[in-house]
């Protein structure tokens, strides 16, 4: 009996060993959830992506759950502020133990909070943080499903460029880790298309716009295009068009905020005719993740169409959780791993991250922005053609591939 | 800048005979057994503005430095500086472009009325109670707040003035209701360090009052409608509008000063409270009162006047102006319950620039601001630079008048 006992013996200790990191996980799973909660951030976009996050959460929840445990989202407020996010990242790591973070509106805040995360080796996928370095730095912690900065800011200037008669345009930005580079590669692209451009600054959440308003009236612009977040964007639209110069004067390009029609049309009611960039794909063109998404998220909020911002915070905890699931455990190192090899079926698409760790951008001969990114963001741009709009009425009118209707050029 | 080294020569040559000035002045001034509370800005500006050819003869002669003194020179140091600006950058657009320059000085006007307004309301607290009330952002916040609830949410159409009544009403009474609350034991001697007591305790208001609001009504942007289109008037006539024309939301005066109807209506509507402030302070038995409590609180008590009654009326009213600041201004930003801390902040420069408690200084210090950061908005030439400076050209204006002036451009000592 002794032989047997001691065979039984090893057996359990080598399952018992084996078994080990599956029943080391505590339930419930913990994910970070961030988003701009209070001003000076984009409330606007951050209260759509808290509530996309949680949709997201609540479908993994009544699917069962991750590694056989519920998944608990812990929502925090950056405010859109770089200190304010690297101190939630240290208290989401250190205080509320979470296996991975989520969610994301500011690039500035991802910007400094990206360290944290490489610190603490805790993953992140961030949803709408689109400033190049982000990804451009290589942490293997670091993931993105928001389109690149650059990306984004040639979709601008391209349609800038197609409207009939332009010579000059104003670019309108703030002084962020998201505003300058969008508005340097923004103001590059014009002028290899032989276009004039200036550029103004201000800080974030800026109110009073008349002094900057009156020199942007001076400069004669064809096109005003804005890359101002949250209700400082708001603002300086409703006192453009006060001032002759808005999206009812001549061709304006808005911030992705304006997507939220109530508060766009409430914020800048003379704002007819704007054109606002969406990023995501239209709703007719929606997979089934996408129109189950889109339906839980307009009878949560209420409103009329979806945010890109929210559909990429759904896919940032979406895709966590499914490499959770692929690494079998919470360990940072092994959802980073999966992360790597992951074809998540999103509301996105087929969220993937090619470049990385096993496929180095280097070696693959594309730029470093491409590390752990998503390659596949639909870049669009609508326009709202009557007052009080919705925005999922308003017609795509850029680029070709998605256009869904004409633009109308109010100065032509 | 196209010749840059003219433009900075003549401020290194302004900014070292204004020093001279500046430091020299009181002490000729002493000498002469002579009033100096206004040499140093005196001989600084005279300095600046003319140099060696200026000071030389007020050092000689020492006349009285009158306001009207500071007034003339400090004119010809900002022509002089304007002038040199001119010069050295030509092409700039404040210099090829009237309509711009006229824009902005009609800007920096409006919303320099509307800054001093609110500014008074902080000015008339400290002058009372000696009391820096950092919840002064707050109340412009709830202001705002009340006329968008009252007119769009609660009783959707109510006319805006009952809103804006509404909005006064309710700062007043929160400003009433919490120096009852609050700070009545600085006054009977329940606490041991007063001034720090209220410091504590308005901080507290503050943050009380930001997310309590953000509580009930959320951290979203809201705005309240204009409160009302412009008719639209060409005049002379439709085909040549040369002196007033209008379309529903923009005033353009003479071919060219532009404003918009939300800035307009706010700086009527704060014109009209600064005359029945005044009206308020120098004919009624009350107003009379706040101002004698503000000269001499003991002086003021012996004829009968309850200073303690005084701190709350003041505590109220200074509430209720910052609140009206709001409440005129939410028809012009979008609206969140942080909105107040900038405002705030400018109210403090502002205070500190035209004299703690001094409420002619707060309204002349409010125009400065505001004339001052329509300036730097409009002529700062690169323009990534321009509006990114907005918070700095108060704080410039304010640390040189401190210097040369620590009381402030109408402040007295103690």
């Amino acid at each position: 009996m002794r032989p047997l006992k001691r065979t039984t013996a090893i057996a359990l200790g080598v399952f018992a060993f084996s078994a080990a990191p599956a029943l080391a996980i505590d339930c419930p799973i913990k994910l970070g959830g961030i988003a701009p909660l209070s001003a000076p951030g984009s409330v606007t976009g951050g209260e759509a992506q808290r509530d996309a996050m949680r949709i997201a959460v609540e479908e993994i929840n009544a699917a069962g759950g991750v590694l056989g445990c519920q998944v608990e989202l812990v929502v925090g407020d950056t405010e859109g502020l770089p200190e304010k996010g690297t101190a939630l990242f240290e208290k989401l790591i250190g205080q509320d133990n979470v296996a991975a973070i989520g969610g994301g509106y500011h690039s500035s805040v991802g910007i400094a909070a990206k360290e944290v995360a490489h610190d603490k080796g805790v993953p992140v996928v961030f949803a709408s943080t689109w400033n190049d370095q982000i990804t451009a730095s290589k942490l293997p912690e670091v993931f993105r499903v928001a389109p690149l900065s650059s990306e984004a800011s040639a979709i601008y200037w391209k349609f800038a460029a197609g409207v009939p008669g332009t010579e000059k345009v104003v670019i309108v930005t703030e002084n962020t880790d998201y505003g300058i580079p969008a508005a340097e590669e923004t103001q590059k692209g014009l002028e290899s298309a032989g276009l004039a451009a200036t550029t103004f600054a201000v800080d974030i959440g800026t109110q009073d716009f008349s002094g900057i308003v009156q020199r942007v009236k001076a400069e004669n612009p064809n096109v005003i295009i804005v890359l101002l977040t949250g209700e400082a964007s708001l603002n300086f639209e409703q006192q453009a068009a006060e001032n002759g110069i808005g999206p009812g004067d001549l061709p304006f390009v808005c911030d992705i905020i304006a997507a939220e029609s109530a508060s766009y049309w409430q914020n800048v009611p003379d704002g007819n005719y704007c054109f606002v960039g969406q990023f995501g794909l239209p709703e007719a063109l929606y997979n089934d993740a996408a129109k189950a998404f889109a339906a839980k998220y307009k009878e949560r909020t209420g409103k009329e169409a979806v945010e890109s911002y929210a559909i990429e915070a759904f896919d940032s905890i979406g895709v966590l959780a499914a490499a959770i699931e692929k690494a079998g455990s919470t360990e940072g190192k092994d959802i980073i791993a999966a992360l790597e090899t992951i074809e998540h079926d999103g509301a996105l698409g087929k969220v993937s991250f090619p470049y990385g760790q096993g496929n180095d951008t280097g070696a693959a001969g594309v730029e470093d922005k491409f590390w752990h990114q998503y390659l596949d963001p639909a870049l669009m741009i609508f326009q709202y053609q009557e007052e009080g709009q919705k925005a999922g009425n308003a017609p795509i009118v850029f680029p070709d591939t998605y256009k869904t209707g004409e633009p109308q050029y109010v100065n032509q | 800048m196209e010749f840059p080294l003219i433009f900075w020569s003549v401020v290194l040559w302004m900014i070292a005979w204004g020093v001279i000035g500046g430091v020299v002045t009181p002490r000729v001034f002493l000498r002469k057994d002579m009033d100096i509370s206004n040499a140093p800005l005196a001989g600084a500006f005279v300095g600046a503005a003319s140099g060696p050819l200026g000071l030389i003869p007020l050092w000689h002669f020492a006349p009285q430095t009158t306001n009207r003194w500071v007034l003339l020179s400090a004119v010809g140091t900002v022509l002089i500086l304007v002038t040199a600006f001119a010069v050295a950058d030509p092409d700039n657009v404040c210099v090829t472009n009237g309509d711009l320059v006229a824009s902005q000085i009609t800007n920096g006007l409006v919303m320099g009325t509307i800054y001093g307004l609110m500014a008074m309301g902080l000015t008339l607290i400290f002058s009372i109670l000696r009391v820096v009330n950092f919840a002064h952002g707050e109340f412009y916040m709830i202001g705002g707040m009340m006329v968008y609830y009252v007119s769009a949410v609660w009783l959707p159409g109510t006319p805006p003035v009952v809103a804006v009544l509404a909005a006064c009403a309710i700062t007043f009474v929160i400003g009433g209701l919490f120096e009852r609350i609050f700070l009545t034991p600085m006054y009977d001697g329940r606490v041991e360090r007063p001034i720090e007591y209220a410091v504590l305790v308005t901080f507290g208001l503050a943050f009380f009052l930001q997310y309590f609001v953000q509580a009930l009504a959320g951290a979203s942007p809201v705005k309240a409608r204009r409160f009302f289109d412009f008719p639209i008037i060409r005049l002379p006539s439709a085909e040549d509008p040369w002196l007033i024309k209008t379309s529903k939301a923009n005033l353009t005066l003479f071919d060219t000063v532009s404003i918009s109807n939300p800035r307009f209506t706010a700086a009527v509507i704060a014109i009209l409270v600064l005359l029945v402030l005044l009206f308020f302070l120098y004919r009624t038995w009350y107003g009379k009162a706040l101002r004698a409590v503000s000269q001499d609180r003991q002086a003021a008590a012996v004829t009968g006047i309850d200073p303690h009654r005084m701190n709350m009326l003041a505590f109220a009213l200074g509430g209720m102006l910052a609140g009206l600041s709001g409440a005129v201004l939410v028809q012009a930003f979008s609206w969140v319950p942080q909105v107040g801390m900038l405002p705030a902040l400018r109210s403090f420069v502002i205070v500190v620039l035209g004299g703690l408690g001094s409420l002619p200084g707060a309204f002349v210090g409010g125009l400065i601001v505001g004339l001052v950061e329509a300036a730097g908005t409009g002529c700062i030439p690169d323009p990534q630079r321009a509006a990114s400076y907005i918070p700095a050209y108060g704080m410039i204006i304010l640390t040189l008048t401190l210097l040369l002036k620590p009381t402030g451009l109408f402040g007295r000592k103690e």
